[in-house]
Protein backbone atom coordinates (compact mmCIF):
# COMPACT_ATOMS: atom_id res chain seq x y z
CA UNK A 1 0.00 0.00 0.00
CA UNK A 2 2.83 2.31 0.97
CA UNK A 3 4.38 2.31 -2.51
CA UNK A 4 1.21 3.04 -4.39
CA UNK A 5 1.72 5.92 -6.79
CA UNK A 6 -0.44 8.91 -5.97
CA UNK A 7 -0.32 11.45 -8.77
CA UNK A 8 0.19 15.10 -7.95
CA UNK A 9 -1.65 17.35 -10.35
CA UNK A 10 -1.14 21.09 -10.38
CA UNK A 11 -4.37 22.79 -11.40
CA UNK A 12 -4.58 26.36 -12.60
CA UNK A 13 -8.24 27.21 -12.08
CA UNK A 14 -9.82 30.40 -13.29
CA UNK A 15 -11.39 32.46 -10.55
CA UNK A 16 -14.77 32.93 -12.19
CA UNK A 17 -15.69 29.47 -13.43
CA UNK A 18 -13.48 26.52 -12.63
CA UNK A 19 -12.47 27.59 -9.13
CA UNK A 20 -16.13 28.16 -8.33
CA UNK A 21 -16.87 24.78 -9.92
CA UNK A 22 -14.32 23.20 -7.57
CA UNK A 23 -15.96 25.02 -4.70
CA UNK A 24 -19.33 23.68 -5.70
CA UNK A 25 -17.93 20.15 -5.85
CA UNK A 26 -16.71 20.66 -2.31
CA UNK A 27 -19.88 22.16 -0.88
CA UNK A 28 -21.87 19.43 -2.62
CA UNK A 29 -19.64 16.94 -0.78
CA UNK A 30 -18.69 15.14 -3.97
CA UNK A 31 -15.95 12.57 -3.67
CA UNK A 32 -12.87 12.84 -5.86
CA UNK A 33 -9.18 11.88 -5.37
CA UNK A 34 -7.07 14.30 -3.33
CA UNK A 35 -4.53 14.58 -6.16
CA UNK A 36 -5.17 18.13 -7.25
CA UNK A 37 -3.22 21.07 -5.94
CA UNK A 38 -5.35 24.00 -7.06
CA UNK A 39 -3.89 27.40 -7.84
CA UNK A 40 -6.38 30.14 -8.41
CA UNK A 41 -5.70 32.50 -11.31
CA UNK A 42 -7.89 35.38 -12.37
CA UNK A 43 -8.23 33.98 -15.89
CA UNK A 44 -7.00 30.91 -17.75
CA UNK A 45 -5.11 33.29 -20.03
CA UNK A 46 -3.04 34.37 -17.02
CA UNK A 47 -1.26 31.04 -17.24
CA UNK A 48 2.09 31.65 -18.88
CA UNK A 49 3.71 28.63 -20.56
CA UNK A 50 6.42 29.01 -17.94
CA UNK A 51 3.98 28.15 -15.14
CA UNK A 52 3.23 24.90 -16.89
CA UNK A 53 6.84 24.03 -17.67
CA UNK A 54 7.97 25.05 -14.22
CA UNK A 55 5.38 22.84 -12.54
CA UNK A 56 6.30 19.97 -14.82
CA UNK A 57 10.04 20.26 -14.24
CA UNK A 58 9.59 20.66 -10.50
CA UNK A 59 7.96 17.26 -10.46
CA UNK A 60 4.23 17.70 -10.98
CA UNK A 61 2.87 14.52 -12.54
CA UNK A 62 0.43 16.56 -14.58
CA UNK A 63 -0.73 20.11 -15.11
CA UNK A 64 -4.38 21.01 -15.57
CA UNK A 65 -5.56 24.35 -16.85
CA UNK A 66 -9.27 24.95 -16.39
CA UNK A 67 -11.32 27.97 -17.35
CA UNK A 68 -14.75 29.16 -18.42
CA UNK A 69 -16.30 27.56 -21.48
CA UNK A 70 -15.47 29.37 -24.75
CA UNK A 71 -17.85 32.28 -25.06
CA UNK A 72 -18.37 32.49 -21.30
CA UNK A 73 -15.10 34.14 -20.30
CA UNK A 74 -15.53 36.75 -17.57
CA UNK A 75 -13.15 38.91 -19.60
CA UNK A 76 -14.93 38.11 -22.88
CA UNK A 77 -12.04 36.47 -24.73
CA UNK A 78 -9.33 35.37 -22.28
CA UNK A 79 -9.98 31.65 -22.65
CA UNK A 80 -9.63 31.83 -26.44
CA UNK A 81 -6.10 33.15 -25.97
CA UNK A 82 -5.48 30.55 -23.29
CA UNK A 83 -6.43 27.86 -25.78
CA UNK A 84 -3.97 29.20 -28.35
CA UNK A 85 -1.20 29.38 -25.78
CA UNK A 86 -1.97 25.90 -24.58
CA UNK A 87 -1.93 24.52 -28.12
CA UNK A 88 1.48 26.08 -28.53
CA UNK A 89 3.06 24.76 -25.34
CA UNK A 90 1.57 21.34 -26.06
CA UNK A 91 3.17 21.45 -29.49
CA UNK A 92 6.54 22.23 -27.93
CA UNK A 93 6.14 19.22 -25.63
CA UNK A 94 5.09 16.98 -28.52
CA UNK A 95 7.92 18.12 -30.75
CA UNK A 96 10.49 17.42 -28.07
CA UNK A 97 9.02 14.00 -27.38
CA UNK A 98 7.82 14.89 -23.91
CA UNK A 99 4.57 13.42 -22.67
CA UNK A 100 2.06 16.03 -23.75
CA UNK A 101 -0.74 13.99 -22.14
CA UNK A 102 0.54 15.28 -18.83
CA UNK A 103 -0.90 18.65 -19.84
CA UNK A 104 -4.62 19.12 -19.97
CA UNK A 105 -7.00 21.93 -20.80
CA UNK A 106 -10.63 21.61 -19.72
CA UNK A 107 -13.55 23.98 -19.55
CA UNK A 108 -15.47 23.78 -16.28
CA UNK A 109 -18.17 26.30 -15.42
CA UNK A 110 -19.16 27.51 -11.96
CA UNK A 111 -22.25 25.30 -11.99
CA UNK A 112 -20.44 22.13 -13.01
CA UNK A 113 -19.42 20.75 -9.62
CA UNK A 114 -20.03 17.12 -10.66
CA UNK A 115 -18.11 17.70 -13.87
CA UNK A 116 -15.18 19.06 -11.88
CA UNK A 117 -15.15 15.94 -9.71
CA UNK A 118 -15.34 13.79 -12.84
CA UNK A 119 -12.48 15.56 -14.57
CA UNK A 120 -10.22 15.16 -11.55
CA UNK A 121 -11.17 11.51 -11.04
CA UNK A 122 -10.72 10.61 -14.67
CA UNK A 123 -7.47 12.53 -15.09
CA UNK A 124 -6.00 11.10 -11.90
CA UNK A 125 -6.74 7.58 -13.18
CA UNK A 126 -5.06 8.38 -16.48
CA UNK A 127 -1.94 9.77 -14.84
CA UNK A 128 -1.83 6.79 -12.49
CA UNK A 129 -1.59 4.58 -15.54
CA UNK A 130 1.14 6.78 -17.04
CA UNK A 131 3.23 6.59 -13.89
CA UNK A 132 5.31 9.27 -12.19
CA UNK A 133 6.73 12.21 -14.10
CA UNK A 134 10.26 11.24 -15.23
CA UNK A 135 11.45 14.78 -14.41
CA UNK A 136 10.78 14.12 -10.74
CA UNK A 137 13.90 12.10 -10.16
CA UNK A 138 16.16 13.73 -12.71
CA UNK A 139 18.70 15.98 -11.08
CA UNK A 140 20.26 17.56 -14.16
CA UNK A 141 17.50 19.97 -14.92
CA UNK B 1 7.50 41.75 -62.55
CA UNK B 2 9.98 44.27 -63.86
CA UNK B 3 13.45 44.74 -62.52
CA UNK B 4 16.48 46.90 -63.10
CA UNK B 5 19.60 45.06 -64.18
CA UNK B 6 22.96 46.58 -63.44
CA UNK B 7 26.22 45.22 -64.83
CA UNK B 8 28.71 44.29 -62.15
CA UNK B 9 31.81 46.47 -62.08
CA UNK B 10 34.78 44.94 -60.22
CA UNK B 11 32.61 42.93 -57.88
CA UNK B 12 29.06 42.67 -56.57
CA UNK B 13 29.90 44.38 -53.29
CA UNK B 14 31.33 47.49 -54.98
CA UNK B 15 28.49 47.70 -57.47
CA UNK B 16 25.84 47.63 -54.76
CA UNK B 17 27.76 50.24 -52.79
CA UNK B 18 28.00 52.56 -55.75
CA UNK B 19 24.22 52.26 -56.14
CA UNK B 20 23.80 53.18 -52.47
CA UNK B 21 26.25 56.06 -52.82
CA UNK B 22 24.18 57.45 -55.63
CA UNK B 23 21.00 57.34 -53.55
CA UNK B 24 22.74 59.41 -50.87
CA UNK B 25 24.22 61.70 -53.52
CA UNK B 26 20.79 62.38 -54.97
CA UNK B 27 19.47 62.92 -51.42
CA UNK B 28 16.98 60.08 -51.71
CA UNK B 29 17.97 58.96 -48.23
CA UNK B 30 19.37 60.87 -45.28
CA UNK B 31 21.19 57.88 -43.91
CA UNK B 32 21.91 54.24 -44.64
CA UNK B 33 22.05 51.57 -41.96
CA UNK B 34 24.71 49.16 -43.13
CA UNK B 35 27.44 46.93 -41.69
CA UNK B 36 30.93 48.36 -41.83
CA UNK B 37 34.28 46.73 -41.22
CA UNK B 38 35.75 47.84 -37.90
CA UNK B 39 39.19 49.54 -38.04
CA UNK B 40 40.89 46.43 -36.66
CA UNK B 41 39.60 44.57 -39.70
CA UNK B 42 38.33 41.58 -37.78
CA UNK B 43 34.63 42.28 -37.49
CA UNK B 44 31.70 44.28 -38.79
CA UNK B 45 29.56 46.79 -36.94
CA UNK B 46 26.31 48.48 -37.90
CA UNK B 47 26.69 52.13 -38.82
CA UNK B 48 24.24 54.81 -39.74
CA UNK B 49 26.14 56.36 -42.64
CA UNK B 50 24.96 59.83 -43.55
CA UNK B 51 27.79 60.73 -45.87
CA UNK B 52 28.67 58.86 -49.02
CA UNK B 53 32.37 58.89 -48.20
CA UNK B 54 31.52 56.97 -45.05
CA UNK B 55 30.29 54.12 -47.17
CA UNK B 56 33.83 53.19 -48.17
CA UNK B 57 34.34 50.53 -45.56
CA UNK B 58 30.74 49.32 -45.74
CA UNK B 59 29.68 45.83 -46.75
CA UNK B 60 26.12 45.18 -47.80
CA UNK B 61 26.66 41.46 -47.20
CA UNK B 62 29.40 40.88 -44.62
CA UNK B 63 30.85 37.38 -44.12
CA UNK B 64 29.56 37.19 -40.55
CA UNK B 65 26.52 38.29 -38.62
CA UNK B 66 28.08 39.89 -35.57
CA UNK B 67 24.99 41.80 -34.42
CA UNK B 68 21.54 40.93 -35.70
CA UNK B 69 20.49 43.88 -37.86
CA UNK B 70 17.00 44.10 -36.39
CA UNK B 71 18.58 44.92 -33.03
CA UNK B 72 20.46 47.78 -34.65
CA UNK B 73 17.31 49.04 -36.34
CA UNK B 74 15.36 48.72 -33.11
CA UNK B 75 17.85 50.93 -31.28
CA UNK B 76 17.25 53.67 -33.87
CA UNK B 77 13.47 53.42 -34.07
CA UNK B 78 12.06 52.04 -30.84
CA UNK B 79 11.29 55.57 -29.65
CA UNK B 80 8.89 55.99 -32.55
CA UNK B 81 9.02 57.32 -36.06
CA UNK B 82 12.39 58.67 -37.17
CA UNK B 83 12.32 62.05 -38.88
CA UNK B 84 14.89 61.08 -41.45
CA UNK B 85 14.61 58.84 -44.44
CA UNK B 86 16.71 55.84 -43.55
CA UNK B 87 17.52 52.91 -45.79
CA UNK B 88 18.32 49.72 -43.89
CA UNK B 89 20.14 47.04 -45.83
CA UNK B 90 19.89 43.72 -44.08
CA UNK B 91 19.90 39.97 -44.61
CA UNK B 92 16.44 38.43 -45.12
CA UNK B 93 16.44 36.96 -41.59
CA UNK B 94 17.26 40.38 -40.19
CA UNK B 95 14.40 41.87 -42.22
CA UNK B 96 12.05 39.20 -40.85
CA UNK B 97 13.17 39.97 -37.31
CA UNK B 98 12.56 43.67 -38.00
CA UNK B 99 9.03 42.95 -39.23
CA UNK B 100 8.37 40.78 -36.21
CA UNK B 101 9.72 43.47 -33.88
CA UNK B 102 7.56 46.10 -35.53
CA UNK B 103 4.54 43.96 -34.71
CA UNK B 104 5.86 43.78 -31.15
CA UNK B 105 6.15 47.59 -31.09
CA UNK B 106 9.92 47.59 -30.85
CA UNK B 107 10.55 49.00 -34.31
CA UNK B 108 8.71 51.73 -36.16
CA UNK B 109 9.02 51.15 -39.87
CA UNK B 110 7.68 54.47 -41.07
CA UNK B 111 10.35 56.34 -43.02
CA UNK B 112 12.46 53.19 -43.09
CA UNK B 113 13.25 51.82 -46.52
CA UNK B 114 14.05 48.12 -46.24
CA UNK B 115 16.52 46.53 -48.61
CA UNK B 116 17.20 42.80 -48.61
CA UNK B 117 19.34 40.54 -50.75
CA UNK B 118 19.75 36.92 -51.77
CA UNK B 119 21.72 35.65 -48.83
CA UNK B 120 24.15 32.73 -49.12
CA UNK B 121 24.45 32.60 -45.32
CA UNK B 122 27.11 33.76 -42.92
CA UNK B 123 30.26 32.14 -41.60
CA UNK B 124 30.26 30.80 -38.03
CA UNK B 125 31.80 33.37 -35.68
CA UNK B 126 34.08 30.73 -34.20
CA UNK B 127 35.59 29.87 -37.59
CA UNK B 128 35.84 33.51 -38.51
CA UNK B 129 37.75 34.48 -35.37
CA UNK B 130 40.47 31.91 -36.05
CA UNK B 131 41.53 33.87 -39.12
CA UNK B 132 39.41 36.77 -40.35
CA UNK B 133 41.56 37.36 -43.43
CA UNK B 134 41.08 33.79 -44.56
CA UNK B 135 37.40 34.18 -43.70
CA UNK B 136 37.05 36.93 -46.27
CA UNK B 137 38.39 34.61 -48.97
CA UNK B 138 36.24 31.71 -47.79
CA UNK B 139 33.18 33.93 -48.02
CA UNK B 140 34.09 35.00 -51.55
CA UNK B 141 33.98 31.32 -52.51
CA UNK B 142 30.64 30.94 -50.74
CA UNK B 143 29.19 33.72 -52.87
CA UNK B 144 30.70 32.29 -56.02
CA UNK B 145 29.11 28.91 -55.37
CA UNK B 146 25.85 30.64 -54.53
CA UNK B 147 25.52 32.75 -57.68
CA UNK B 148 26.70 30.01 -60.02
CA UNK B 149 24.32 28.97 -62.73
CA UNK B 150 24.26 25.62 -60.97
CA UNK B 151 24.50 26.70 -57.34
CA UNK B 152 26.36 24.43 -54.96
CA UNK B 153 25.75 24.27 -51.21
CA UNK B 154 28.79 25.44 -49.29
CA UNK B 155 29.83 23.67 -46.10
CA UNK B 156 31.51 26.70 -44.57
CA UNK B 157 28.30 28.58 -43.69
CA UNK B 158 26.65 28.34 -40.30
CA UNK B 159 24.40 25.32 -39.71
CA UNK B 160 21.39 27.62 -39.31
CA UNK B 161 22.15 29.17 -42.72
CA UNK B 162 22.67 25.82 -44.40
CA UNK B 163 19.07 24.88 -43.57
CA UNK B 164 17.58 28.34 -44.22
CA UNK B 165 14.88 28.20 -46.88
CA UNK B 166 13.94 31.87 -46.63
CA UNK B 167 17.23 33.20 -47.99
CA UNK B 168 15.47 35.17 -50.70
CA UNK B 169 12.16 36.10 -49.06
CA UNK B 170 11.30 39.61 -50.01
CA UNK B 171 7.58 40.07 -49.38
CA UNK B 172 7.99 42.79 -46.81
CA UNK B 173 10.86 44.82 -48.26
CA UNK B 174 10.93 47.87 -50.51
CA UNK B 175 13.80 46.66 -52.61
CA UNK B 176 15.39 43.27 -53.09
CA UNK B 177 18.85 42.73 -54.51
CA UNK B 178 18.98 39.56 -56.59
CA UNK B 179 22.32 37.94 -57.26
CA UNK B 180 21.32 34.31 -57.76
CA UNK B 181 21.75 32.66 -61.11
CA UNK B 182 23.75 35.58 -62.50
CA UNK B 183 27.23 34.08 -62.35
CA UNK B 184 28.24 37.32 -60.63
CA UNK B 185 27.90 39.27 -63.88
CA UNK B 186 24.78 41.26 -63.11
CA UNK B 187 22.79 42.46 -60.16
CA UNK B 188 19.02 42.61 -60.24
CA UNK B 189 17.34 45.38 -58.33
CA UNK B 190 13.81 44.20 -57.73
CA UNK B 191 11.36 46.89 -56.56
CA UNK B 192 8.56 45.88 -54.20
CA UNK B 193 7.04 49.26 -53.44
CA UNK B 194 6.07 52.41 -55.30
CA UNK B 195 8.73 54.20 -53.31
CA UNK B 196 11.36 51.89 -54.76
CA UNK B 197 10.03 52.53 -58.26
CA UNK B 198 10.19 56.27 -57.64
CA UNK B 199 13.81 55.90 -56.60
CA UNK B 200 14.57 53.96 -59.76
CA UNK B 201 13.02 56.73 -61.83
CA UNK B 202 15.07 59.31 -59.93
CA UNK B 203 18.25 57.37 -60.63
CA UNK B 204 17.30 56.86 -64.26
CA UNK B 205 17.23 53.07 -64.01
CA UNK B 206 15.02 51.47 -66.59
CA UNK B 207 12.81 48.58 -65.67
CA UNK B 208 12.68 45.90 -68.27
CA UNK B 209 14.63 42.77 -67.49
CA UNK B 210 12.85 39.49 -67.04
CA UNK B 211 13.53 37.40 -64.00
CA UNK B 212 13.73 33.88 -65.36
CA UNK B 213 17.46 33.33 -64.80
CA UNK B 214 17.30 34.60 -61.24
CA UNK B 215 14.13 32.63 -60.51
CA UNK B 216 15.86 29.48 -61.70
CA UNK B 217 18.73 30.11 -59.29
CA UNK B 218 16.34 30.78 -56.43
CA UNK B 219 14.38 27.61 -57.13
CA UNK B 220 17.52 25.51 -57.26
CA UNK B 221 18.92 26.81 -53.97
CA UNK B 222 15.47 26.51 -52.40
CA UNK B 223 15.33 22.86 -53.41
CA UNK B 224 18.75 22.18 -51.89
CA UNK B 225 18.05 24.05 -48.67
CA UNK B 226 14.67 22.41 -48.15
CA UNK B 227 16.22 19.00 -48.61
CA UNK B 228 19.00 19.82 -46.14
CA UNK B 229 16.47 21.23 -43.67
CA UNK B 230 14.39 18.08 -43.74
CA UNK B 231 17.51 15.95 -43.34
CA UNK B 232 18.86 17.96 -40.39
CA UNK B 233 15.49 17.98 -38.64
CA UNK B 234 15.18 14.25 -39.12
CA UNK B 235 18.62 13.74 -37.58
CA UNK B 236 17.69 16.03 -34.71
CA UNK B 237 14.77 13.82 -33.89
CA UNK B 238 17.11 10.97 -33.05
CA UNK B 239 19.43 13.12 -30.92
CA UNK B 240 17.10 15.59 -29.22
CA UNK B 241 13.59 14.19 -29.09
CA UNK B 242 12.70 12.45 -25.83
CA UNK B 243 13.09 13.90 -22.36
CA UNK B 244 16.39 12.16 -21.60
CA UNK B 245 17.90 13.10 -24.92
CA UNK B 246 16.75 16.66 -24.45
CA UNK B 247 18.59 16.78 -21.14
CA UNK B 248 21.67 15.31 -22.80
CA UNK B 249 21.54 17.98 -25.48
CA UNK B 250 21.50 20.79 -22.98
CA UNK B 251 23.72 19.04 -20.44
CA UNK B 252 26.73 21.18 -21.25
CA UNK B 253 24.82 24.46 -21.17
CA UNK B 254 26.73 26.84 -18.88
CA UNK B 255 23.75 29.04 -18.06
CA UNK B 256 25.26 32.14 -19.63
CA UNK B 257 21.97 33.14 -21.33
CA UNK B 258 23.87 34.49 -24.30
CA UNK B 259 21.36 32.82 -26.66
CA UNK B 260 18.74 35.05 -25.09
CA UNK B 261 20.75 38.27 -25.16
CA UNK B 262 21.69 37.98 -28.84
CA UNK B 263 18.18 36.95 -29.92
CA UNK B 264 16.58 39.82 -31.84
CA UNK B 265 13.11 38.74 -30.82
CA UNK B 266 13.85 38.48 -27.08
CA UNK B 267 13.28 42.17 -26.51
CA UNK B 268 11.85 42.33 -22.99
CA UNK B 269 13.73 44.87 -20.92
CA UNK B 270 13.43 42.67 -17.90
CA UNK B 271 13.39 38.99 -18.59
CA UNK B 272 11.80 36.62 -16.11
CA UNK B 273 14.97 34.58 -16.20
CA UNK B 274 17.11 37.54 -15.14
CA UNK B 275 14.70 38.51 -12.39
CA UNK B 276 14.81 37.69 -8.72
CA UNK B 277 11.95 35.29 -9.41
CA UNK B 278 14.39 32.58 -10.45
CA UNK B 279 16.80 33.26 -7.61
CA UNK B 280 15.22 31.02 -5.04
CA UNK B 281 16.13 31.15 -1.37
CA UNK B 282 18.81 28.63 -0.35
CA UNK B 283 16.27 26.65 1.64
CA UNK B 284 14.35 25.99 -1.54
CA UNK B 285 17.35 24.27 -3.12
CA UNK B 286 18.00 22.25 0.01
CA UNK B 287 14.37 21.19 0.01
CA UNK B 288 14.53 20.15 -3.63
CA UNK B 289 17.76 18.26 -2.97
CA UNK B 290 16.09 16.45 -0.12
CA UNK B 291 13.10 15.36 -2.14
CA UNK B 292 15.18 14.21 -5.10
CA UNK B 293 18.16 12.96 -3.15
CA UNK B 294 20.34 15.22 -5.25
CA UNK B 295 20.22 18.44 -7.22
CA UNK B 296 22.52 20.04 -9.74
CA UNK B 297 23.38 23.70 -9.37
CA UNK B 298 22.63 26.14 -10.81
CA UNK B 299 19.21 24.64 -11.38
CA UNK B 300 16.45 25.61 -13.83
CA UNK B 301 18.65 25.25 -16.91
CA UNK B 302 16.06 23.26 -18.83
CA UNK B 303 13.32 25.59 -17.58
CA UNK B 304 15.20 28.42 -19.26
CA UNK B 305 15.46 26.65 -22.60
CA UNK B 306 11.94 25.24 -22.61
CA UNK B 307 10.64 28.61 -21.47
CA UNK B 308 12.45 30.41 -24.24
CA UNK B 309 11.19 27.90 -26.77
CA UNK B 310 7.58 28.30 -25.77
CA UNK B 311 7.87 32.08 -25.57
CA UNK B 312 9.83 32.67 -28.76
CA UNK B 313 8.93 29.83 -31.12
CA UNK B 314 6.07 31.71 -32.75
CA UNK B 315 8.29 34.64 -33.60
CA UNK B 316 11.56 32.81 -34.30
CA UNK B 317 12.90 33.92 -37.67
CA UNK B 318 15.67 31.31 -37.76
CA UNK B 319 18.55 33.79 -37.95
CA UNK B 320 20.85 31.46 -35.99
CA UNK B 321 22.32 34.19 -33.79
CA UNK B 322 21.72 32.05 -30.68
CA UNK B 323 23.68 29.09 -31.98
CA UNK B 324 26.43 31.31 -33.36
CA UNK B 325 26.95 32.89 -29.96
CA UNK B 326 26.69 29.74 -27.84
CA UNK B 327 30.12 29.12 -26.28
CA UNK B 328 29.31 25.44 -25.87
CA UNK B 329 28.18 24.92 -29.47
CA UNK B 330 24.76 23.63 -28.49
CA UNK B 331 22.52 23.27 -31.55
CA UNK B 332 20.08 25.87 -30.25
CA UNK B 333 19.07 27.32 -33.59
CA UNK B 334 18.56 23.93 -35.19
CA UNK B 335 16.33 22.82 -32.35
CA UNK B 336 14.50 26.11 -32.59
CA UNK B 337 13.98 25.54 -36.32
CA UNK B 338 12.12 22.36 -35.51
CA UNK B 339 10.01 23.92 -32.75
CA UNK B 340 9.34 27.06 -34.79
CA UNK B 341 8.23 25.14 -37.89
CA UNK B 342 5.81 23.07 -35.85
CA UNK B 343 4.34 25.79 -33.70
CA UNK B 344 4.11 28.44 -36.40
CA UNK B 345 2.52 25.74 -38.52
CA UNK B 346 -0.30 25.47 -35.99
CA UNK B 347 -1.40 28.97 -36.94
CA UNK B 348 -0.27 28.97 -40.59
CA UNK B 349 2.00 31.77 -39.56
CA UNK B 350 5.47 32.58 -40.83
CA UNK B 351 7.38 34.89 -38.50
CA UNK B 352 8.35 38.13 -40.17
CA UNK B 353 6.91 37.25 -43.55
CA UNK B 354 4.40 40.03 -43.80
CA UNK B 355 3.55 43.07 -41.80
CA UNK B 356 -0.19 42.49 -42.25
CA UNK B 357 -0.31 39.01 -40.72
CA UNK B 358 -1.18 39.51 -37.03
CA UNK B 359 0.85 37.79 -34.31
CA UNK B 360 -0.89 34.47 -33.53
CA UNK B 361 -1.27 35.36 -29.87
CA UNK B 362 -3.05 38.62 -30.65
CA UNK B 363 -5.99 37.05 -32.45
CA UNK B 364 -8.22 34.00 -32.10
CA UNK B 365 -11.13 32.24 -33.67
CA UNK B 366 -14.19 30.95 -31.85
CA UNK B 367 -14.00 27.57 -33.44
CA UNK B 368 -10.48 26.17 -33.36
CA UNK B 369 -8.04 23.83 -31.58
CA UNK B 370 -10.74 21.57 -30.20
CA UNK B 371 -8.18 18.77 -30.35
CA UNK B 372 -6.27 20.26 -27.40
CA UNK B 373 -9.37 20.55 -25.22
CA UNK B 374 -10.23 17.62 -23.02
CA UNK B 375 -13.93 17.10 -22.42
Amino acid sequence: MKDEFKPRIIGFLCNWCSYAGADLAGTSRLQYPPSLLPIRVMCSSRVDPLFVISAFLRGADAVLIAGCHPGDCHYQEGNYYARRRFACVRKVFETLGMESDRLRLSWISASEGPRFANVITEYTEKIKKMGPNPAKKNIFL
Amino acid sequence: MKVAKIKVKDNIEKTVLSFLRETIDKKLFDAILIPMMVPAGDSYAWVLAQDKSLLDGAYYLPPIMSVQGAKALSSVTKGGKVNKRVAAIMRPCEIRAAIELSKLNQIELENIFLISMDCPGALPLKDWLKDPKRGVDVFKKVIQHFVDEEPKPDKSVRPACAICHRFSDSDAVDLHIGILGTEGEDILFIPHSTQAEAIFAELGLSLNENLSRWQKGVDEVLKQRKKKRAQVQEELKSTVVGFDKLLDTFSNCINCHICQSVCPICYCRQCYFDSDKVKHPPDDYLMRAESKGNISLLPDKILFHLGRMSHMALSCVGCGACEDACPMSIKVAQIFSLIADRSQGLFNYIAGKSIEEPLPMRVYEDDEFHEVESP
